[in-house]
This record gives C-alpha cells, sequence and structure tokens, in this order.
C-alpha cells in the first residue's frame, strides 16, 4: 500500500501498537510554546502545532552527546559508542524534516560520522503535513519546504475525519501492516485530499521578494552590505538563533574525566558561531569578532556557502531563529532587505 | 599535584557561607571527593583545623586592612588559589558598598556611634589582591561547577569558564524566554555555567555570575528600554550583582554611548 486512510477515532490504537517498537516522542505543549518530549499516549500530544523551542535534532544530535568512554589507568583504547535504541519521532513537520534531511548531507561526508549515522538507522520518522502557515516568521514556501520531499517513512495529511497516511519506507510498511482500521486510499477520499492540496498551494507564497537564485546571487555580491551592520547593532549575542536552528550542526568536543581521574567520557556539545569565542584560537587571535559579521556568516551559512558546497540552501524557512530573538531580528527582513538594496541600486 | 592526595583548605571572609553550604550539601559526590583529597579546614563539616595544605579555597570578598593581611598570609602558603563564589571571584553584592563613599555607608549603617570597624576597606574580589587560579562563578556556586572545577585541578588543567550567556543553557533546557512573559533577564549579558538555575523554575536571572567578556550592553539595553526600562532602571539591575570594577568597565563602556 503506498497511501492509506485511518479515522482518527483509530489513532489511539495505531499509536499504542507503534509503541511496541521503541519510545515514541513527539510535539506538545508547553506554557505559550511546543516541545518534543516523550509520548505515553496519542492525546499527550498537539499535532496542531507551531514549531518547537528546540527542533526534534535533541534526538539525532544531543547537545551533550557522548562519543565514547575511556580509561587512563590502565589505559584502554575506546571505541565510539555506536548501540542506540530504536525510536520514533512522532508529528514532524516537513521543515524539520527538510532539517534531517541536511543533517544527513553533513554527517555522511567523508569521514561518515558513526555516532550519528547508527543513531539514525535507528529513527523512525512520522511527519505531519502542514496545510497552513505556522506564523508569519515561517518562509518555507521560499525554500518550498511546505511540501514533502522524502526523508520520511510514514507522512500523515489531516482530512477532516480521517488521515492519510502516506507510506514512503519499509519501515513505514511495517508500522502499518496488519492494521485492519488501516484501509487503502479509496477515488472519493483521493478526490477530497486534492482539493485540500489545492487550497493548501493557495495559502502559500515565496516569502522574499525573490526567487531562490537570485537570493543566493545578492548574498554573493552583499558581502560587504550595511544590511550586516544594522543586524550587528541590534544582535545581543544571546545565541539563541543558532541553538533552535534545525541545521546548525557546529559542535565541540570535552573531556569529563570522573573523581577517580580514571574513568572518564568525550562527548560533543553544540557549539555555536554566534558565541563570543567561537572563532578565537590559542594565540588569543579571533577571526570573526563582533556581532555583525557573526550574523553574517551565519546567513552565509544558509543561503551561500551550503549552496556552493553542498547545492543545498541550508534554511528549511522553520522561522524558530526570528521566532526566539529577542532583538526582533527577522530572517525574512534580512534576506529582503538585501534584496531591496541590490534592487535600489540596480 | 604531589602523588599523596592533596590537602584542601576553606577559608572564609565577608560572605554568608551559603557557597561552602552548596558544597557541603554535595552530599555522595563530597564522599567520593574525599577519596582523592584530604580536606583539612572546613568549619562547616569538621572542627580539626590543618594548617597546611595545598588547594587554597577563598570564599568572599575583602573588606578590611585585616581580611587583606589575612588572605594574604593563608595564600602564601597555597600551591593553587580557588575563588568560591561572587563574593571571592567579583565581590558579589558586596560592592554594593563601594556605590557610596565608606563614611556615608558607616553612617546609614552604624549610625553616628564610634566607628566599630575602623579598618574597613572598600570590597574587593579576592584577585584584586592575590593571584586566583581558578573562578567558581555565583551566588550562590553551582554544586556539579564546583566538581569539574576539583576534576581540573586533580588533572592539573585549566579550568575555562564559559564564555557565552546564560541562554545557551536555558535554551537548551527549553525554558519559554522570560522576556515573552514580560520579565527582565540578565541572562543574554551573564556568564553560563550555573544550567540556567533561576529561569528553570520560571525566575529571572539575576546576574551573580558576571558579565560575559563582551556583553553586547547598548543592544540590551534597546531591548529592556522597549520593555519600558529606563537606563537608569538597566544599571541598576546591572548593580546588584555586577558593580565590581571589572564587570562595571564591561558595560558603562557601552551603555552610556
Ligand atoms: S535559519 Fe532560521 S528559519 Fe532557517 S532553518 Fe535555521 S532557524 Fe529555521
Ligand atoms: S537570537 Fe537574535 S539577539 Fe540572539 S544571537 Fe541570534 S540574532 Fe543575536
Amino acid at each position: 500500500m503506498k497511501h492509506g486512510i485511518i479515522l482518527k477515532s483509530d489513532m489511539d490504537q495505531w499509536f499504542d501498537s507503534l509503541k511496541k517498537r521503541g519510545k515514541v516522542y513527539g510535539p506538545k505543549k508547553k506554557e505559550s510554546a511546543f516541545v518534543f518530549g516523550l509520548v505515553h499516549a496519542f492525546k499527550e500530544m498537539s499535532l496542531s502545532y507551531i514549531p518547537t523551542i528546540l527542533p526534534p535534532k535533541k534526538y539525532y544530535l544531543p547537545p551533550k552527546e557522548s562519543l565514547f568512554k575511556f580509561k587512563i589507568k590502565p589505559y584502554e583504547a575506546a571505541k565510539a559508542t555506536t548501540a542506540f535504541e530504536e525510536f520514533i519521532l512522532f508529528g514532524v513537520h516537513t521543515c524539520d524534516i527538510a532539517g534531517i534531511q541536511c543533517m544527513d548531507v553533513i554527517f555522511n561526508e567523508n569521514p561518515a560520522d558513526p555516532n550519528y549515522l547508527s543513531r539514525k538507522e535507528k529513527i523512525t520518522i512520522i511527519g505531519i503535513e502542514c496545510l497552513d502557515y505556522c506564523d508569519s516568521y515561517a518562509t518555507c514556501a521560499s525554500v518550498g519546504t511546505h511540501i514533502h520531499k522524502g526523508g520520511y517513512d510514514i507522512m500523515l495529511t489531516d482530512l477532516g475525519t480521517a488521515y492519510l497516511v502516506h507510506i514512503n519506507s519499509e519501515k513505514g510498511e511495517h508500522l502499518i501492516k496488519g492494521k485492519k482500521y488501516i484501509r487503502e486510499l479509496d477515488l472519493e477520499t483521493r478526490k477530497k485530499w486534492d482539493k485540500i492540496i489545492e487550497e493548501k498551494n493557495k495559502k502559500f507564497k515565496n516569502e522574499f521578494k525573490a526567487e531562490l537564485p537570485e537570493v543566493s546571487k545578492v548574498f554573493e555580491e552583499g558581502f560587504f552590505s550595511p544590511v550586516w551592520e544594522d543586524v550587528g547593532k541590534r544582535c545581543v549575542g544571546c545565541t539563541n538563533c543558532t541553538a533552535v536552528c534545525p541545521t546548525c550542526y557546529c559542535f565541540d568536543v570535552i573531556d569529563d574525566v570522573s573523581l577517580n581521574l580514571s574513568d572518564g567520557e568525550r562527548s560533543r556539545v553544540w557549539s555555536y558561531c554566534q558565541m563570543d569565542d567561537f572563532a578565537r584560537v590559542a594565540t588569543g587571535e579571533d577571526f570573526r569578532p563582533g556581532r555583525g559579521p557573526r550574523q553574517r556568516h551565519r546567513y552565509f551559512r544558509k543561503f551561500k556557502y551550503s549552496v556552493l558546497k553542498y547545492n543545498k540552501y541550508f534554511c528549511t524557512g522553520c522561522g524558530r531563529c526570528t521566532r526566539t530573538c529577542m532583538a526582533k531580528i527577522s530572517l525574512k527582513e534580512t534576506v529582503n532587505g538585501l534584496l531591496d538594496e541590490k534592487r535600489g541600486k540596480g | 599535584m604531589p602523588k599523596s592526595k592533596p590537602r584542601v583548605a576553606f577559608f572564609e571572609f565577608t560572605d554568608c557561607e551559603g557557597c561552602q553550604l552548596q558544597v557541603a550539601n554535595l552530599g555522595l559526590s563530597l564522599l567520593e571527593l574525599t577519596k582523592v583529597v584530604d580536606i583539612v579546614n572546613f568549619r562547616e563539616i569538621m572542627s580539626e583545623q590543618g594548617k597546611n595544605y595545598d588547594v587554597l579555597v577563598v570564599e568572599g570578598s575583602i573588606s578590611s586592612k585585616h581580611d587583606e593581611e589575612r588572605l594574604r598570609a593563608i595564600a602564601a602558603k597555597a600551591k593553587v588559589i580557588v575563588a568560591l563564589g561572587a563574593c571571592a571571584t567579583t565581590g558579589g553584592v558586596n560592592n554594593l558598598k563601594n556605590l557610596k563613599s565608606l563614611e556615608e555607608q558607616k553612617k546609614s549603617v552604624y549610625g553616628n556611634v564610634i566607628d566599630p570597624v575602623p579598618d574597613a576597606l572598600p570590597t574587593r574580589a579576592i584577585d584584586e589582591i592575590v593571584k586566583v587560579d581558578y573562578y567558581i562563578h555565583g551566588c550562590p556556586i553551582y554544586g556539579p561547577e564546583f566538581l569539574k572545577v576539583m576534576e581540573c585541578i586533580l588533572l592539573g588543567k585549566p579550568y575555562k569558564v564559559p564564555q557565552y550567556p546564560v541562554c545557551v543553557e536555558c535554551k537548551q533546557n527549553e525554558n519559554i524566554c522570560v522576556y515573552e512573559k514580560g520579565l527582565f533577564c540578565l541572562g543574554p549579558v551573564t556568564r553560563a555555567g550555573c544550567n540556567s538555575w533561576l529561569p528553570n523554575y520560571g525566575n529571572v536571572c539575576v546576574g551573580c555570575r558576571g558579565l560575559i567578556d563582551n556583553p553586547a550592553a547598548n543592544a540590551q539595553k534597546d531591548i529592556l528600554e522597549k520593555y519600558g526600562l529606563t537606563v537608569d532602571e538597566i544599571l541598576e539591575k546591572f548593580s546588584l550583582y555586577c558593580a565590581g570594577k571589572k564587570d562595571r568597565a564591561k558595560y558603562e563602556k557601552e551603555i552610556k554611548k
């Protein structure tokens, strides 16, 4: 089966069957926001949510991740931690799935990252299609991530009283096998689905003032733009924009040794280009001083460097950086600012 | 470090001894620690008093001539000096004393009686008198960080105090930013390392660990002004914990622009 239908009233039992495969993490309400967390019952989740504070990245590239354990006395060579448990990410937005696809590119690059890849093998991703904008901060249409393009095992689309179940992998197939209550998509529901998608497509419009090739071009020419100076003046350097980004993958490596001074653990911890000492080296030299150049770097990592290197935009348009910025620095305004500037000059 | 267990001594000056209490409260970890170090002086947990030690842990700020002399004397015997808690690392709340002249402060505290503390001096952090090897910031200190510093001392490596703001930890803990609740928080300009202790419980960061090296005081001011705070009110927020010499220099150069 490629496309199935499940009634919303059957979601509880389907969800319970998923738990047999492993822990399930899904979006949950937290005060005025949402976070991914461990879910025990379907009703604990809020499937109609705006992007969570941290992306589901915290499960496949944890803020602090053990790489290996070592022993000093007597010395024992360490092996990478590669044994991970199966788990399911439930209700992942299409933009966050695009974020996972970016990570796949990074960690598959030679030399491939054993921790990431072994963990990734154990993840089952059940996505949920967005039918309308989360809020005005999202720029997903500009990069096309409001439409799913693989990277998941199952995708759910809300059809009112039921969900459309798009099965996209063997793992996904496995999760619906033998479930009598998931039936094959019929012609009538197919029409309903087409209608819903037609409505959806009317709602999403490129949020930038130009198409991506032109955006990429203004980045090429806008390295010395006053836009960066302005952004740098307003930025407080809190690092939040990098902390919440689903495609930021920089990390630092640290060793912790226990008080017996022999048993230790090497971990990688998230590290951000917005940190003051991120580009400072042993001699004290700082290769990227100042908040303006640091912000510029962040944007260039999303719209230029990754395009040159991987032919891929590393912004998923999730809007988290804008949503979290206390200085109200907006990705949409910054990119459009560059475009305006070029056109003004042009 | 010598082959035998290094000896550690705790001494206190002008403070509330709350940071030592944090150490005393470490429970099992403290017992673990005593397997690798000898604690020879720590009046909150023991009555014996050793005279010789390798690692000197100093809590409290220096606020009199007598304190200063005593600190120099105990420091001379130590191989490693650790500043424990805000009072020792930056002067902490004791810096509030320096906001007015000594005479004025004495008068407001003791009235017009004969000066009961004739050798009082303006508050100083201990590194204004002796060289400090390890800093454990905070009011009070964060227990896990104390253990981390002990580990570094035992391994003979430096401890790098985080130079990034509390927001880093706060975001990783997925707290709702308190600014979104309409509160004012010093997290964006305060050194991390406490695992965003206060915001985790819904409170605002009060800056007890001192300012990061390059606080964007001006940008922070813009933000606070948006929330209706005046420059004076902002400076007052900074002054509870960040009125020490070094911290003042960090924000005044930018904020007064
Ligand atoms: S740059 Fe901003 S909008 Fe783009 S993926 Fe990162 S957090 Fe989302
Ligand atoms: S979230 Fe905003 S203020 Fe914080 S570092 Fe990013 S751009 Fe600067």
